[in-house]
């Protein structure tokens, strides 16, 4: 039974009590969030986390009072924002408490903000005066805010257009805004500025924020609460230092358990999530989580746990099992097995791949007709050997996409030489699985065009082709099926699967784990490092993310406009980075812990990056000699003068000012 | 106001229309579809329908539909004005998704090539269907016949001539934006050829909106075959056509009215079963 609604406090901006919200979709009824208790109090940032489809979108929907007309909303309960309840309010009144109380960012500005109409005059509209739209843009620290006033939309990084939603959001003093996955789109020093922005506008403001994220660690940094939602149904709610210190429910640690950090053990797989999270059209009775549950026992199939206190009365978890028995859980590693152990490199290996001092232009328009030119290469070299993982790290616009397309022969290069080993063309896996597979054909039917190149027979094609999938850990049923079939993980699988089947020399990877959940990102890291083992290819894996790259990676390479600023070994570079990028970049991977020191300014657009050592603008170290236009940096051992400053020999960093890193 | 009104991004497109109405609407566009099979198969079976020859006087000049066992009256000369549609319909009906077709697979053709190869293959064939696009139709229509003699085979020529260049530059469009999709390059790192991939993965993802232009299309084409006969562009009399009966039989209207207003209807309804059948063709292949 559940506690009769409790008379609205004036500590509570926002109060959620037993909340249901069901669509029809397609015909089938599903059930988005199934009876949810959460209370936003005054001037708190309470996190939000949730894996796709937990309900969490539609919750803050419902809070805003925007739940879609057009899905015909089933709703029960209560969702009480400054006295009003938002889910019976009229329109108007639903209006005025947005306008009055609640403040929203979404995760694309692009969207959001209105294309067509400067940014002075839509933060004006909220604002109410011009005057007040300059203050706020300066408040969330948009340089230049007079000159930006007159900017449009698109002329905005996305840094600085999270920033203008954010000045609306909080125009007008609201006592809660809501943001729902604001950092998700943008690049991680940038995440951990836009962060720390939201903490420090709590602070100043007052307002209460509810940030809803898929990541805990972007939660753990900001959050003075930490929500767990799982199928619609709050997990586990409590002080973020209590939920994280002594996780109560096992989803939480297995959300602790499958996310990387800088230190996650690398010589064991990534702890991953049994099976994908429930279909909302189809939640099991019970608790939600009962069927990927380690510790589920019979009644967790049929009784539905509500949140109850665990050690003090503000940390709640809603979990049959004994909290003594999820700590174990907590505690509890897998196994290091020969299977799973990283392989050891090669003395002796030849290369694999190398590329020469390639640089890639492209001409691109610059609006009114002109056309500008893009540097996305600048004179870059890499060698990968044999067997070996590289990981190439960066921010967007860094080129580390288009080296990989390079590397694939998708781009063609302007100078310089790329030399593939005798394996022949690398196969490629790319960010987005379902895009890659072409939608009418079946998965066996790409498999088998693959094979095809071959010239094998067609029984034998078809045997092959089965294996594959084996190995990806697909069943053969997933051989008639297409795309559109398939969910997210089981795409990438098949698309590991293609690129596979025919065991290329060199396996591309573009951002492969990026768009997956975080359980779902850990079984396809680990069916990587599985299937480079057992086929000794050599992984070029792209990705922005510093701590994916030190689980897959032999050595990392650090790209910052279109140069490798850094290379070396992984865990030499994690450990101690040299460069002043690569340790930004380190600095602002979101983790359990305190915010991490901001990275000033964005990364400057690859069409027209600055003179000399492109990062100079951002550097804590730069010195006037870092601007000259005929500085040309290039990756060099690190030494003062005769003697070289690192044990490692392959470490090489491009900087100017050696005896500073 | 703290919450932009305007652009709250909203789940789903609508989905208003309750299942009932929808499933109503599905069985609606298969009706039509099933009555252009029905019309399909009626004018392929016309000399087994029809009562009488085309060509054959068989009764009393001008008597009316219904008398002397004409369900739709004689002409001038004791033909059977039924017979005589039935048999139009086979020629105006067969003569249109001649030219459909056609233009489907040679337009289809030209555009496919020039979508999937780009470059200067493509900005040469779509310069040369741009040139053929210019021409107008009945001016074409008109010359052919006028060089090569009145006939049905004549007509068709003219009108395929210039029908053609519609579907080239469909299907070159659908490619070109097909070819930019990542499913494509996946499949050339895959070391799929350009000729399969030009057939496996771009042409599967054009056909539907090629077969959408061309069902609307095929009632404006019913039309101008039966406006060019009745210009006198068609086939030469005595043979039966719809358009050209409707023509030649004009000076009768008001004293035996049936003569040409029977294959006139018989136009109009074609025309407007090609149609409804065309939009129901294109509802269902969006997969409502």
């Amino acid at each position: 039974m559940r506690a009769p609604l409790a008379p609205p406090t004036t500590a509570l901006v926002a109060e959620v009590v037993d909340l249901h919200v069901g669509f029809t979709r397609n015909g089938r009824q599903v059930e988005a969030v199934r009876g949810l208790d959460l209370q936003v109090r005054a001037g708190e940032v309470l996190g939000l986390v949730g894996e796709s489809g937990s309900g969490k979108s539609v919750l803050s929907l419902a809070l805003l009072g925007l739940l879609p007309e057009a899905s015909q909303p089933r709703t029960r309960g209560v969702v009480r924002v400054a006295g009003i309840d938002m889910l019976t309010a009229s329109p108007q009144v639903r209006r005025q408490v947005r306008r009055d109380t609640l403040g929203a960012v979404f995760q694309d500005p692009m969207t959001s903000l209105n294309p067509t109409m400067r940014i002075g005059r839509q933060v004006a509209e909220a604002a109410g005066s011009g005057a007040e739209a300059l203050r706020l843009l300066r408040a969330v620290g948009i340089p230049d805010p007079e000159r930006r006033l007159g900017s449009f939309p698109h002329e905005l990084s996305g840094g600085l257009r999270q920033r203008v939603m954010i000045a609306m959001a909080v125009a007008g003093h609201p006592a809660l805004v809501v943001a729902d996955e604001p950092t998700t789109a943008l690049d991680v020093t940038v995440q951990a500025q836009v962060l720390a922005l939201v903490r420090r506008l709590r602070d100043d403001i007052g307002c209460s924020v509810l940030l809803i994220t898929h990541d805990l660690g972007v939660a753990a940094q900001v959050a003075d609460r930490v929500a767990v939602m799982y199928a619609g149904r709050l997990a586990e709610v409590g002080p973020t230092a209590a939920v994280l210190q002594a996780p109560s429910h096992p989803y939480t640690v297995g959300l602790m358990k499958s996310r990387l950090s800088l230190t996650t053990d690398r010589h064991r797989p990534v702890q991953a999530l049994r099976g994908g999270a429930p279909d909302p059209a189809d939640v099991p009775p019970g608790c939600g989580y009962a069927p990927r549950c380690p510790l589920a026992m019979d009644p967790c199939s049929q009784t539905v746990p509500d949140p109850l206190p665990v050690g003090t009365s503000a940390h709640l978890r809603a979990c049959l099992a004994e909290p003594s028995r999820v700590q174990d859980l907590a505690l509890t590693a897998a196994p290091v097995t020969a299977a799973t152990a990283v392989p050891a490199q090669r003395v002796d290996a030849g290369w694999a791949a190398r590329v020469g001092g390639i640089e890639k232009t492209f001409r691109v328009k610059a609006g009114r007709g002109r056309k500008a030119t893009l540097s996305a290469l600048r004179r870059v070299s890499l060698d990968v050997r044999e067997g070996e993982s590289v990981a190439i790290v960066g921010e967007s616009g860094s080129g580390k996409s288009t080296l990989l397309r390079v590397l694939a022969g998708l781009e063609q290069h302007e100078r310089g030489e790329v030399e593939l080993g005798r394996g022949g063309r690398p196969q490629m896996v790319f960010q987005d699985a379902g895009a890659s597979l072409t939608p009418w054909l079946t998965v066996g039917e790409l498999l088998d065009e693959r094979l095809r190149t071959e010239g094998l027979p067609r029984q034998e094609r078809r045997t092959r082709a089965l294996a594959a999938l084996a190995k990806v850990g697909l069943p053969e049923a997933v051989y008639g099926a297409r795309a559109s079939e398939l969910s997210g993980g089981q795409r990438q699988r098949v698309a590991l699967a293609r690129a596979t089947v025919v065991p290329p020399e060199v396996l591309l990877c573009d951002e492969p784990t990026s768009a997956l959940d975080v359980s779902l990102a850990a079984t396809v890291l680990n069916l990587v490092q599985q299937l480079r083992r057992e086929l000794g290819m050599a992984v070029v894996f792209v990705t922005h993310d510093l701590s994916v790259a030190r689980i897959v990676a032999d050595r990392i390479a650090v790209m910052y406009l279109g140069r490798i600023v850094e290379l070396g070994d992984a865990e030499e570079v994690i450990r101690s980075p040299k460069h002043p990028y690569t340790k930004a970049l380190l600095a602002a991977v979101p983790d359990f812990g305190v915010a991490p020191p901001a990275l000033k300014g964005e990364p400057a657009s690859p069409l027209s990056p600055p003179t000399g050592c492109a990062f100079h603008p951002r550097c804590p170290l730069a010195v006037p000699d870092c601007a000259q236009p005929s500085l040309d940096v290039g990756l060099e051992r690190l030494r003062v003068g005769a003697d070289l400053l690192l044990d490692a020999d392959s470490r090489r960093v491009a900087c100017i000012r050696p005896k500073e890193l | 106001m703290a919450v932009a009104e305007a652009y709250v991004p909203t789940a789903a497109p609508p989905a208003r229309r309750d299942r009932a109405v929808r499933a109503a609407r599905g069985r609606l566009d298969w009706l039509a579809v099933g009555l252009l099979v029905l019309v399909t198969l009626v004018a392929l079976a016309a000399p087994l329908l029809a009562p009488h020859g085309p060509l054959d006087p068989v009764g009393t000049p001008t008597a009316a539909p219904g008398t002397e066992g004409f369900l739709l009256g004689s002409d001038s000369v004791g033909r059977d004005i039924l017979s005589r549609v039935l048999y139009g319909l086979r020629s105006s009906w067969l003569a249109a998704l001649a030219v459909v077709t056609f233009g489907l697979l040679f337009g289809g053709l030209v555009g496919l090539v020039a979508g999937a190869r780009g470059g200067w293959v493509d900005t040469l064939l779509m310069r040369l269907t741009d040139g053929f696009l210019a021409l107008p139709a009945p001016v074409v229509a008109i010359a052919v016949v006028a060089a090569l003699g009145p006939g049905l085979l004549n007509t068709l020529l003219a009108v395929s001539l210039v029908w053609w260049p519609f579907y080239a530059r469909i299907l070159r469009g659908e490619i070109r934006t097909l070819a930019a999709r990542p499913h494509v390059e996946a499949a050339r790192l895959a070391g799929t050829g350009g000729v399969r991939i030009a057939l496996k993965h771009l042409l599967p993802g054009a056909i539907p909106a090629a077969v959408v232009t061309a069902s609307l299309d095929i009632g404006t084409l019913v039309l101008t075959l039966a406006s060019l006969s009745f210009l006198g562009l068609g086939q030469s009399a005595p043979a039966p056509e719809l358009g050209a009966d409707a023509a030649r039989n004009l000076s009768y209207l008001l004293q035996n009215w049936w003569i040409p207003v029977m294959p006139g209807i018989a136009v109009a309804l074609l025309s407007l079963a090609a149609n409804v059948a065309g939009d129901g063709v294109r509802n269902l292949m969006s997969g409502r």
